[in-house]
């Protein structure tokens, strides 16, 4: 889910850093204002390696290939830390993997790190269902909607862009068909990373429940 | 062209009809003839993967020449193997850009006066595995490291 450069006509690549830089900006200001605790910034650091990793890797889904993104993820466990840690884990794949482009870093960015800080929020509202329903079954619900929320919007944004951007030159049949097959092939990713994401939190909460907050 | 020979054996006929019934000369049925030459130049090729090593089939292909970058003089689609054969009509450096489902790339070919590819010219084929698994292992290395020296400080 890493848009190439040479794809989007240029005044949506400058909107995408437009919007990537007020999302930094806010992201940072929110960092520092609630006196992050320091334990936050190597959890960030490893979570960025994990992202690196996780999106350089495919996974075969005929008849395409995708990747994991681990943005769901990242946001249920960092909120606010998330946006700079995938904005670092972005611009290094895009440096040295070649993997999304330069031109279309913000774009990328706000594709992947959108979504995660929404699932952040998203996972928050645990704390309210967690008398309703009891706790475990609380976290097991929202960090399973997290990681799908992650994956699923992002796949969401990256089809919006890439039909509406669609030059008129193109046959929009043969493009819509290959569109839609990658789309369906990211519906098991859905529930994977979901999946995923329900799994490592069930684990930190037996190892190490602090780092849930 | 096979089912035109009949109808133009046709049209022959009633002109050499016409000839002999009214005497002119045949000028309008000589216009009907047509030519194929045959001749060698050098295009270029060019295959299209996916990262995985996937060749990009149907992909739309557009070049452009050297002097026009807005508008692709040529444009198709690649074949099963993901190429496309295109012939350059003058020297200079050729982009083609290859796209399919939001995923695509560009390659700037040089071609010299002759139509060859300019003999500097490399083909990028991309990272090899090992070097994937050595920048991913530097990239996890250097976050872990920034990961124990703000744990450390935090202590």
């Amino acid at each position: 889910m890493h848009i190439p450069d040479g794809i989007l006509p240029a005044p949506v690549c400058a909107a995408g850093y437009a919007i990537a830089g007020g999302v930094t900006w806010a992201a940072l200001r929110q960092i520092n204002r609630t006196a992050a605790s320091p334990a936050e910034v190597p959890k960030a650091a490893l979570l960025a390696a994990a992202f690196f990793v996780g999106s350089s890797l495919s996974l075969p889904i005929p008849p395409v290939s995708v990747h994991l993104m681990l943005t769901g993820l990242l946001g249920a466990l960092l909120n606010w830390y998330a946006w700079p840690a995938i904005l670092i884990g972005l611009l290094l794949q895009a440096i040295l993997l070649g993997h999304g482009g330069l031109t279309t870093l913000g774009v990328n960015a706000v594709m992947a790190g959108v979504p995660a800080l929404l699932a952040g929020q998203l996972f928050r509202l645990r704390h309210r269902l967690a008398k309703a329903l009891s706790p475990r079954a609380a976290l097991g619900i929202f960090s399973f909607l997290a990681g799908a929320l992650g994956v699923g919007l992002t796949a969401l944004i990256f089809f919006g862009l890439v039909v509406f951007t669609m030059p008129s030159t193109f046959d929009p049949a043969t493009e819509q068909n290959l569109l839609t097959a990658f789309m369906v092939a990211h519906i098991p990713l859905v529930f994977l990373e979901g999946l995923f994401t329900a799994l490592l939190c069930f684990f930190l909460l037996r190892v190490k429940p602090d780092l849930l907050k | 062209m096979i089912a035109n020979v009949p109808a133009r054996r046709r049209e022959l006929s009633a002109a050499v009809l016409a000839v002999m019934a009214v005497g002119l000369s045949p000028v309008a049925a000589i216009a009907h003839g047509a030519h194929v030459q045959a001749r060698t130049s050098t295009a270029v090729q060019i295959e299209a993967t996916y990262d995985s090593g996937e060749p990009m089939a149907e992909a739309t292909v557009e070049v452009y020449a050297p002097d026009d970058p807005q508008t692709p003089v040529f444009s198709g689609s690649t074949d099963d193997a993901g190429r496309y054969t295109f012939v350059p009509t003058a020297p200079g450096n050729w982009e083609i850009a290859v796209r399919q489902a939001g995923h695509g790339d560009i390659a700037v070919v040089p071609v010299e006066a002759d139509g060859a590819i300019a003999s500097t010219f490399a083909n990028d084929s991309g990272l090899s595995l090992t070097q994937r698994i050595v920048i991913a292992g530097a990239v996890t290395w250097g976050c872990v490291g920034t990961a124990l020296f703000f744990w450390r400080r935090g202590k």
